[in-house]
């Protein structure tokens, strides 16, 4: 599986050096597996030290920096050793050869509210906790108020942990977390935890914290998460260094090999009783689903009304599903899915929210989703196609058409165009005489002098300054 | 093999961090209850009651004189016995299990693994102290004072330290091999009767049946460290040099019993719980 060719070589951090805050030196980790563990000294003296087992290598010579400030993460499959560098970043474990240096405060955060005890208060768990995490008796002192604040639980902090409910839980746990000021931070998966507001409490604090220099080491699943907050991204591939470099990088190559591992899982599945599908095998996307229905093709038509291979931002566009499906069907729900080339997915319309269902007979057909305005930026877009009834899946093709985006004219920034007018609201008029109010003056509210002026500015009204 | 990541770390710089460790062992052992603290006051006094009746009242055990020369009081000799068995048997018994009740903390973040084992014994000697309060307090009220109750401080520093290298050892292996809890609590009902605890080592013939069964008592660590306390608080007559040799000796012994399984064990059990 693991291409030499694609192996790590280190100049693609090397290139981000200044000082790195983590060094991992050719750091090699394996578990003994026991298919069942003896660990009673019955089972020792009965039946002799087991022989089952085995070695499992989680982690095999892996080697890389991290530079002082940014934010990396591990990627990878399951299994592929991310959780075990993680844990020995934190220190919970130690390799069985080579070197992991860290040149500050580490504070890990790989389970919220790990040590609270049940019987304890919150704010006697608070104690304990940021003792645990490091924290002398003073520092503690000195930060409880912030952390009862930030926690936001009310009189719950002098009640029993036991009685709280998982979100006060979390909510206390990732309060104390705060308070510890790591140099080098490490987190496993917490984002994803916790209600909206939770998560948005987190983002804020650990973007605060990557402006204040600390290093930050987290494993996500989260693809887009990755993207949008790592600088770099290491990525693991069953205990092997696979590649490291900047993010958007790292992650691009890995969905596209897990993409490429898809289809040819799928492909040998559907080459087993539809051998003339091999032809096909290298394009044929990951498909899955009963089959009761199969969706046979997408077109994309244009404001024409002609089948285009190219769609215009701004336009109308009609997405046209093919179908075939074996019997006749009730409830059954049609839905597309758009994805960006680096996997971000972009929209997902379906015929279930709220519009009466499509009925489907034996046989071929089609359905249309018709947008008046396509809001897809210019680009290429894959798009995936589900067809589904309730939480049943009768068909779903990943990614298994292909979209091209043009633009009309002028180019805006981001994934999706927005459609809409720009009007200015009411302002208050400031004095022109003061030259310190006029530098204040932000440029939407000149149009207000002229009430009886369109609302559109007018690039001349700009140069009155 | 140097990992710099878990930093440098002493028992005294993660004094903090055990202290809280006993804190929340001594918050949550009478949390609920209705007695609450009192509790660690009622369990020893109502032993002490039993074990007088059966071993004073129907065995016509004879106690030893008091130092003061008043004639000996069995519950009292009991007492001065008991509280040290107390301390051992609850240091062990909570200490051994220390570990596996903290232990999904040590998966998760790191922390040297003696901290939540020196936290449980510092708990089991806080409620004990009040124990040698009431035992003192009854000793004064009789009269039976001397010097030798300032020997008590060198004794405990010794007996903690035997205690703590003992039950840390203790907890680690037993993380490794689950069992040893169970086998521990059975060789303590044994070890309690190989102690003059109910009894005075002089009561012990020399040889029973061709077993030297004095000098198998005499042996026994716990033997030492009971009879140095019983001679500081209850005879009044300073243990002698080779007594304190003894202790001393024990004491290394068993702190480096814990340094060794710490070394050896101790540090990798993120992985083993």
């Amino acid at each position: 599986m693991s291409d030499p060719g694609l192996s790590f070589t280190p100049s693609a951090s090397e290139a981000l050096v200044e000082e790195p805050s983590i060094t991992v030196r050719n750091v090699s980790k394996a578990f003994r597996m026991h298919t069942e563990r003896r660990d009673s000294l019955k089972e020792r003296f009965i039946r002799g030290r087991s022989r089952g087992h085995h070695t499992f290598q989680a982690l095999d010579g892996v080697s890389f920096t991290i530079p002082r400030g940014q934010t990396y993460a591990l990627i990878g499959h399951n299994g592929s050793g991310k959780s075990t560098m993680l844990k020995l970043l934190a220190g919970v474990l130690r390799p069985d050869s080579g070197d992991v240096i860290a040149d500050g405060r580490i504070s890990a955060l790989l389970e919220l509210g790990a040590g609270f005890h049940g019987e304890l208060t919150g704010r006697e768990n608070i104690y304990l906790n940021a003792a645990i995490l490091g924290l002398t008796r003073r520092e503690t002192e000195q930060a409880i108020d912030r952390i009862i604040d930030f926690a936001d639980i009310g009189e719950f902090i002098d009640a029993p942990v036991k009685t709280y409910s998982s979100g006060m839980y979390l909510r206390l746990g990732f309060a104390i977390a705060v308070t510890v000021d790591p140099q080098i931070l490490i987190i496993d998966e917490i984002i994803a935890v916790g209600d909206e507001q939770f998560q948005r409490k987190c983002f804020d604090y650990l973007h605060s914290l990557r402006r204040k220099g600390t290093t930050i080491v987290l494993v996500s699943h989260a693809l887009g998460i990755v993207e949008e907050m790592c600088e770099g991204a290491i990525w693991l591939d069953h205990g092997r260094m696979r590649k490291v470099g900047p993010a958007r990088e790292i992650v691009r190559l890995y969905l596209d090999e897990v993409n490429a591992t898809e289809i040819k899982l799928a492909s040998e599945a559907a080459g087993a009783d539809a051998p003339d599908a091999t032809e096909e095998a290298d394009a044929s996307p990951a498909r899955g689903g009963s089959g009761e229905v199969r969706v046979t093709d997408l077109e994309f038509v244009s404001a024409a009304g002609v089948v285009a291979p190219v769609l215009l931002t701004g336009e109308r566009a009609t997405f046209r599903l093919h179908y075939e499906a074996r019997k006749p069907l009730e409830d059954v729900v049609f839905g597309l899915g758009f994805f960006t080339e680096t996997g971000i997915n972009v929209a997902g319309p379906n015929s279930g929210s709220g519009l009466p269902p499509v009925p489907v007979l034996a046989g071929r057909g089609t359905v249309d989703f018709q947008v008046e305005r396509l809001t897809l930026s210019p680009g290429s877009y894959g798009v995936s196609t589900a067809v589904v009834s309730h939480s049943h899946t009768f068909d779903y093709i990943d990614r298994g058409f292909q979209l091209a985006v043009r633009g009309s004219a002028g180019g805006e920034p981001g994934l999706a165009r927005m459609f809409g007018g720009w009007s200015a609201g009411p302002a208050t008029v400031q004095p022109e005489s003061s030259e310190t109010s006029r530098s204040l003056d932000p440029p939407g509210q000149q149009p207000i002098r002229r009430p009886s002026e369109p609302a559109t500015p007018h690039p001349t009204e700009t140069a009155h300054a | 093999m140097t990992t710099t990541v878990r930093g440098q770390s002493t028992i005294w710089s993660m004094r903090g961090l055990i202290w809280n460790f006993a804190r929340r062992d001594l918050k949550s052992r009478f949390k609920g209850t209705a007695l609450g603290w009192a509790w660690s006051l009622v369990v020893p006094l109502s032993t002490l009651l039993i074990y007088t009746i059966v071993f004073a009242v129907i065995f016509r055990i004879e106690p030893p004189p008091l130092g003061n020369g008043r004639p000996g009081n069995f519950t009292l000799f009991l007492f001065a016995g008991l509280v040290v068995w107390t301390v051992f048997a609850n240091g062990i018994n909570t200490g051994i299990l220390s570990l596996l009740t903290t232990g999904g903390l040590l998966k998760k973040v790191y922390f040297p693994s003696y901290a939540p084992v020196l936290g449980s014994v510092i708990a089991v000697l806080a409620q004990s102290a009040i124990e040698v309060g009431v035992l003192l307090a009854i000793m004064v009220v009789l009269g039976n004072t001397s010097w030798t109750y300032l020997l008590v401080l060198p004794w405990a520093v010794l007996f903690v330290c035997f205690l703590s290298g003992l039950v840390h050892a203790l907890a680690v292996l037993n993380v490794v091999f689950r069992d040893l809890s169970h086998i521990i609590s059975v060789v303590l009902q044994l070890l309690f009767y190989l102690t003059p605890i109910i009894y005075s080592l002089s009561f012990i013939p020399e040889a029973w049946q061709g077993i030297p069964l004095r000098r198998i008592i005499g042996a026994n660590p716990l033997t030492e460290f009971v009879t140095a306390f019983r001679n500081c608080v209850y005879d009044l007559t300073p243990p002698g040099f080779a007594t304190w040799i003894a202790l001393a000796a024990w004491t290394a012994v068993a702190v480096g019993f814990g340094v060794l399984v710490h070394r050896k064990l101790g540090l990798d059990l993120g992985e083993r719980l």
